[in-house]
């Protein structure tokens, strides 16, 4: 009854969406439905096609299983040049016929068609068939987050022009119909120009749930320059606060930065830099400015790294701490750690011999001579110093906290899903920004201040500004947990890792999505844009580390698996030339980042291919005594701090 | 689809749905029922763990917690389960019968008055941060809080198994070394490898360090040596220089050896000492070397130049406990080595009589005293000690068998003349005592006829007969419960003294029993010896006055008592005491032999955590010594010897219990106290 149905019923419900009632009328008395059947017509909107579509060969729950083996062997048979790209078309098949089997109710052929064909997928997919196994019948379909990212969204699949026509000719030999239904249905095929790809470059770049990233997504132009140093001797050039209403990304105002950065130190303007007053920053403040300058006069002295001068590694070791801290932040200047811990606190310690001071209360504040020139010293508590500070005042896991660039305040964010605000000069919680629905995962801030980014197990990103109570983008698209956020070295855009194990790069001014970029086989914990602002690397929840182009939103460099459990630290040095990963195995491994660009460089860009590199630039592996990687910071100097926590000797 | 899916997982079987439906109380659920809920449960159960992993990932965990679980609870709008909180993984427990298996969680019933009327638990510690360089320039230092550059494991395949290091060339440049210049360019273009020779070299740092730690520990400055000794235990990194801290504790024992030179035998297996405690060395490839200098120091005919006057009972004792860790550590089925070391002492107690000891006929009193050139005494002490510290079941299968003979080989000595093979008669047939009255105890029933004994076990029957007597009738059953001191104050084994009463020592061998002997010799000389927990009263000495005092206890702090006996002293109370004997009143003995005070020979074996506080710190109160906490001692030099060629080293003794891990003695380490607050 059951398989009889379910065709019938999607008739009906088509019937009923074109409003013709006669034929419902009539077609419902000669199928001798129940009221009750008829009622629950709610078949998935996209479902409906392909069931219509597939109506005749339904009945025959074998013909799924002899169509994908015939589809594997054509495959199979076909050229190396087209083997690989078409390959990529089994998953997508594979899952959509499982589904079909279920929505079918041939539950039993669902779960042999699984067991069968299901280890020979691609390795990176089993992490999500595990998890879309446990769907056994028709009622798990709906509800299930990957059954309803896999119906709802088009699988993509890139193939040469000839591969796509080598397929077309298969399908019109196939008797069946049922992986040509699945292909109109479900998979959107890109069709490019260039001879058929490797093995090699196609693994580079697969891995997302929902298959490649396309050409014409990353199109758009990003401006990853960076913006000028605001010369600190002067008064900072004036911005404009009004906003662009219209966004022309194609044309870059290069003529109008250059007028506004005659007073700028290097004189030279970086051709893909964003005009300066496309994102409207805030004004530097007097101590800003002076912190500006003592980062300057710091960066004078710093060591320059290469493979042959290796940082110094200085650990701090989070001792007592067990599974409690969940993560650690630096501040720019490296006088502070904050850590969040699975308490709801965070503590802040100092690192230097300075202790922590609070501001004196309201009425002693009155008193200050506010003109005299030590005002902000004299505005502190004497007696009440501390090396280290507890904020209470989230009410879940803390799992991230971040210093703003000027260290007056401190975000969190926590399993509450709320983000606060502290104020690390009275230590006391500022603002609570309520916006995320469910938990949030990560928050940064803007390298300008101001502004910052928070992402969350809702599958958005917000961007926020301080003195916003409400997100003023809200960057939705990524199908999965939205894991890490990272701003741009230009404040222009952000960029975001998710569970989906694409990473998306969005443009703060207009809140699109400029690039999408697949080839993670893993969820995407950490990110970290280069100095330059040109490459992105992001560490993985597998611990393999990839470096991505901005420029054209491909993979520059896939470095060979090192680590053996999730990467959640990444640190560039200030001179860029070395990246650090920091990771769950407990060690932290240094990378020769000018070896891995030039490699780049060298290669022609546009083309997709990246090879994978043997370890040549993996410099230097530093283990700790059990205590994993939870944050890494270079200081001005180029002295690379790490932070962990002593999880006891196993 | 309840079938078992391995692949794509599990679910929860129809009989579970069951259980858990009787256990609230429903009694009939159908089968149809039962296996739809147990599907929907598989399903949702299923469905929350996949949450819960992010909730587990981005608290950078790798181990599912009860937490997470109750997070993603939460965030499915579902109350969480309260009070499931595990700080640590879920102990399982199995169980099975009746064709059935069951996991389930142990949970005992709690008292909660018991709980209420309990001190409150301590506060956890608080969160603290410690700083340490992970990498100084690119190099990682190897300090304790970083891991050993080559872990143990690693060090252990290796000696297992050769090939696997050449297998994985990039290891030593992920992890060990920097690669810079030539090698780093050689590594990048593709040129030939050759296999290198020598696999251990040593940049200047650590060649400076092995001369540092060389010197310091066969130098005279105990302070020193102490640190050198505590380096060698406690620092990772030190495998690269293993081969030749190894080979320099051979070569020195071999040339000492043939020296006599007993304080540098001690230095060294001290230095053995120290290798085997350091938890990131695995010493295997190196046991060739270890194990013949370590057995040297066990049997060698002679350790010292004077065998009557010097102590070298303690380096072979010493050395014996060692022989015993290293046995424990590293036998395996392959190297046999337990059974090689057994072999080998056994064969020294085989040797003379060339016979079948094993069928109780020992060999003729004629034989013996033939054959008694071949097997000096000292060297059947240590093989007796030696196979004493490999455990109980050793000494019966070994020992025992042999005792008639070797009492006849003690009672021809004591009868002998020479002063020296009396005195180690002596010490051997104490020895013999003590560890054969444990074992006897066990195998005979209690009526202990002294007949029997003589009859069964020679010349050492009716000693024997009092010591399991002895044993017998305490309480403590030679559990060595309480901390119990002896001293004993006996007047040294001189050749010209009257031999010591040869009725059994009234010692009890459950009470650790330390000689600990303090001799004063010259102006600022100390010399303390200090012999292991055998009850081994003569300890030998100089003539000339001295002062024996044993004090042992473990956290009670001793007490001063007078003793009277003249020869043994034991004090049956649980309270450590000192006692000084009568002959022997002044506690400061500045006098020497005079002048003529041969190269006086200390001999301190020690093992650094339990050692006392320098002679020269505590000149308190002999009623109440403090007793150091460990951290204090350990930066303390433990021991001391000098020797008459490093004539004007002003050197603090101190006297050190030593105690090796192994051994089958059970009994708690004591401490020894410091010998100079009596002054």
């Amino acid at each position: 009854m059951g398989d009889k149905s379910t065709p019938l019923l999607a008739v009906l419900q088509l019937l009923r969406k074109y409003n013709l009632k006669g034929t419902e009328e009539i077609l419902r008395k000669e199928a001798s439905l129940g009221d009750a059947e008829y009622e629950n017509l709610d078949l998935p909107e996209v479902e409906l096609a392909s069931i219509l579509t597939a109506h005749h060969t339904e009945s025959d729950p074998y013909s799924y299983e002899f169509a994908y083996e015939s589809l594997k062997k054509f495959i199979e048979n076909s050229l190396d040049i087209y083997k690989y790209e078409l390959s990529t078309l089994l998953y997508p098949i594979f899952v959509h016929m499982y589904m079909v089997l279920i929505l079918y109710e041939h539950t039993t052929h669902a779960a042999n068609f699984l067991e069968k064909f299901g280890p020979e997928q691609e390795d990176y997919y089993q992490e999500d068939l595990k998890k879309f196994s446990i769907v056994k019948n028709k009622d798990q379909i709906k509800g299930n987050e990957l059954a309803e990212i896999y119906s709802s969204n088009k699988f993509v699949v890139q193939l040469s022009r000839d591969a796509s026509s080598q397929l077309k000719r298969f399908l019109h030999e196939q008797k069946t119909t049922v992986i040509i239904n699945i292909i109109n249905n479900h998979i959107q095929i890109e069709v490019h120009d260039g001879p058929g790809r490797s093995l090699a470059q196609i693994r580079a770049t697969a891995g997302g749930m929902l298959g490649e990233a396309t050409r014409n997504e990353n199109r758009t132009k990003v401006y990853y320059g960076l913006l000028k140093e605001p010369d600190i001797q002067l008064p900072p050039v004036p911005v404009e606060d009004e906003e662009e209403t219209e966004e022309t990304p194609d044309k870059p105002k290069k003529k109008k930065a250059k007028k506004d950065n005659i007073f700028m130190k290097k004189p030279k303007s970086d051709p893909n830099a964003p005009p300066s007053d496309r994102i409207p920053l805030p004004e530097m403040k007097e101590t800003d400015k002076l912190e500006k300058g003592k980062a300057l006069r710091e960066a004078s002295k710093r060591v320059h790294l290469g493979p042959d001068s290796l940082p110094s590694i200085c650990f701090y070791t989070l001792l007592n701490s067990g599974h409690t801290a969940i993560c650690a932040d630096i501040c720019d200047d490296s006088t502070l750690l904050a850590v969040g811990f699975n308490n709801s606190t965070i503590k802040v310690w100092t690192l230097t011999p300075v202790k922590l001071r609070g501001m004196k209360s309201a009425e002693k504040l009155q008193d200050i001579d506010r003109e005299a020139g030590d005002v902000l010293v004299r505005m502190m508590e004497e007696k009440d110093r501390d090396t280290c500070r507890t904020l209470f005042g989230h009410s879940g896991p803390v799992y991230k906290v971040a210093f703003d660039p000027f260290k007056n305040l401190l975000l969190s964010c926590s399993e509450d899903s709320t983000v606060r605000l502290w104020s690390l000069q009275c230590w006391t919680c500022l603002v609570v920004y309520r916006g995320h629905v469910w938990p949030v995962w990560a928050v940064r801030w803007s390298p300008h201040g101001h502004y910052f980014a928070s992402a969350g197990h809702d599958r958005a990103a917000r961007l926020w500004a301080t003195d916003h109570h409400q997100p003023l983008r809200i960057f939705a698209g990524h199908l999965s947990d939205v894991d890490c956020v990272q701003f741009h070295p230009n404040s222009n855009y952000i960029a975001t890792g998710s569970s989906d194990r694409t990473i998306r790069v969005w443009d703060c001014l207009t809140g699109t999505q400029v690039r999408i970029m697949t080839g993670h086989k893993s969820p995407i914990f950490v990110l970290s844009f280069s100095v330059c602002g040109r490459w992105l690397a992001s560490g993985g929840g597998g611990g393999e580390l990839m470096i991505w182009d901005i420029s054209t939103g491909l993979p520059a460099a896939t470095l060979p698996p090192a680590h053996t459990a999730p990467i959640h630290a990444l640190a560039f040095s200030r001179d860029g030339t070395i990246l650090s990963t920091g990771s769950l195995d407990c060690s932290i491994k240094l990378w020769d980042f000018t070896a891995i660009t030039e490699e780049v460089s060298g290669e022609e860009i546009g083309n997709n291919s990246t090879v994978q590199k043997d370890d040549r630039f993996l410099l230097r592996s530093f283990p700790t005594k059990n205590s994993p990687i939870k944050d890494l910071h270079f200081t001005r100097r180029n002295l690379l701090l790490g932070v962990g926590s002593y999880e006891g000797s196993s | 689809m309840g079938d078992s899916d391995f692949v794509y997982g599990s679910s929860l079987s129809i009989d579970s749905m069951k259980v858990i439906a009787e256990s609230i109380g429903i009694g009939s659920l159908g089968d149809d029922a039962a296996k739809e809920l147990a599907d929907d449960v598989t399903y949702r159960l299923k469905v929350i763990l996949q949450d819960a992993m992010k909730f587990m990932h981005h608290s950078k965990r790798q181990k599912l917690s009860i937490t997470d679980i109750d997070h993603t609870i939460k965030s499915k709008n579902i109350e969480p389960q309260y009070g499931f909180l595990q700080p640590d993984s879920l102990p399982f427990r199995f169980a099975s019968g009746g064709g059935r298996e069951l996991h389930f969680i142990e949970e005992k019933e709690i008292d909660l008055s018991e709980i209420l009327s309990a001190p409150p638990p301590k506060v956890p510690l608080d969160v603290s941060v410690r700083t340490h360089w992970l990498s100084v320039d690119g190099v990682q230092p190897t300090v304790p809080e970083n891991p050993p550059p080559l872990t143990k494991e690693i060090q252990k395949l290796e000696s297992v198994d050769p090939i696997s290091k050449l297998n994985k060339p990039t290891n030593k440049d992920a992890a060990g070394k920097p690669m810079c210049g030539k090698a780093a360019r050689l590594k990048a273009s593709e040129s030939v490898h050759v296999k290198q020779l020598a696999t251990h070299e040593l940049s200047v740092e650590q060649q400076l360090y092995y001369k540092e730690i060389t010197e310091a520990c066969v130098g005279s400055d105990e302070g020193r040596r102490a640190e050198a000794l505590q380096s060698l235990a406690c620092d990772p990194g030190l495998h690269e220089m293993l081969p030749r801290m190894c080979t320099f504790i051979s070569e020195g024992v071999k040339v000492n050896v043939v020296q006599n030179n007993l304080a540098l035998l001690i230095y060294l297996m001290r230095m053995v000492k120290a290798l085997l405690d350091n938890q990131s060395l695995y010493l295997e490839k190196y046991l060739h070397e270890l194990i013949p200098s370590v057995s040297t120091c066990i049997v060698s005919r002679q350790l010292c130049l004077r065998p009557e006057m010097d102590n070298h009972w303690a380096l072979r004792d010493f050395a014996s406990r060692l022989m015993a860790q290293i046995c424990k550590t590293f036998n395996t089925s392959t190297n046999n080595l337990q059974t090689r070391v057994t072999r080998l002492f056994a064969k020294a107690l085989q040797c003379p009589s060339q016979t079948n000891n094993e069928n109780g006929v020992g060999p003729s009193m004629v034989t013996t005293m033939k054959e008694s050139e071949k097997t000096p005494l000292a060297s059947l002490y240590g093989a007796v000690q030696g196979l004493a510290e490999l455990g109980p079941e050793v000494v019966k299968v070994f020992i025992l068998p042999r005792v008639r003979w070797l009492g006849e080989r003690v009672e021809g000595a004591l009868s002998g003349l020479g002063g020296a093979d009396r005195q180690a008669a002596g010490n051997l047939k104490q020895q013999l005592l003590k560890v054969l009255a444990p074992v006897v105890r066990q195998l005979r029933q209690p009526p202990d006829l002294p007949e029997e004994y003589k009859r069964d076990y020679g010349y050492l029957g009716p000693s024997l007969v009092q010591m399991v007597a002895k044993q017998r009738s305490s309480p403590a059953g030679g559990g060595g419960g309480g901390a119990v001191a002896v001293v004993t104050c006996t007047p040294p084994l001189v050749p010209s003294a009257p031999s010591p009463s040869p009725s059994p020592s009234p010692l009890q061998s459950h009470s650790h029993t330390f000689s600990t002997k303090t001799v004063e010799t010259v102006a600022t000389r100390n010399v303390v010896i200090s012999a292991s927990p055998t009850p081994q009263s003569p300890a030998p000495a100089t003539p000339p006055p001295q002062k024996f005092v044993i004090v042992a206890s473990q956290q009670k702090p001793p007490q001063a008592q007078p003793a009277s006996g003249a020869s043994h002293i034991v004090v049956h109370s649980s309270q450590p005491a000192i006692v000084r004997s009568q002959n022997v009143q002044s506690v400061v003995v500045t006098s020497g032999p005079a002048g003529a005070a041969p190269p006086q020979k200390v001999v301190v074996v020690g093992m650094p955590p339990q050692a006392a506080p320098p002679a020269s710190s505590a000149p308190a109160s002999a009623a109440h010594p403090s007793h150091p906490p460990l951290v204090q001692t350990a930066s303390h030099p433990p021991a001391v010897a000098s020797s008459a060629s490093q004539a004007p080293v002003s050197v603090v003794a101190k006297p050190v219990f030593t105690r090796g891990g192994g051994g089958g003695a059970p009994q708690p380490p004591p401490e020894l106290d410091d010998l100079s607050h009596l002054a």
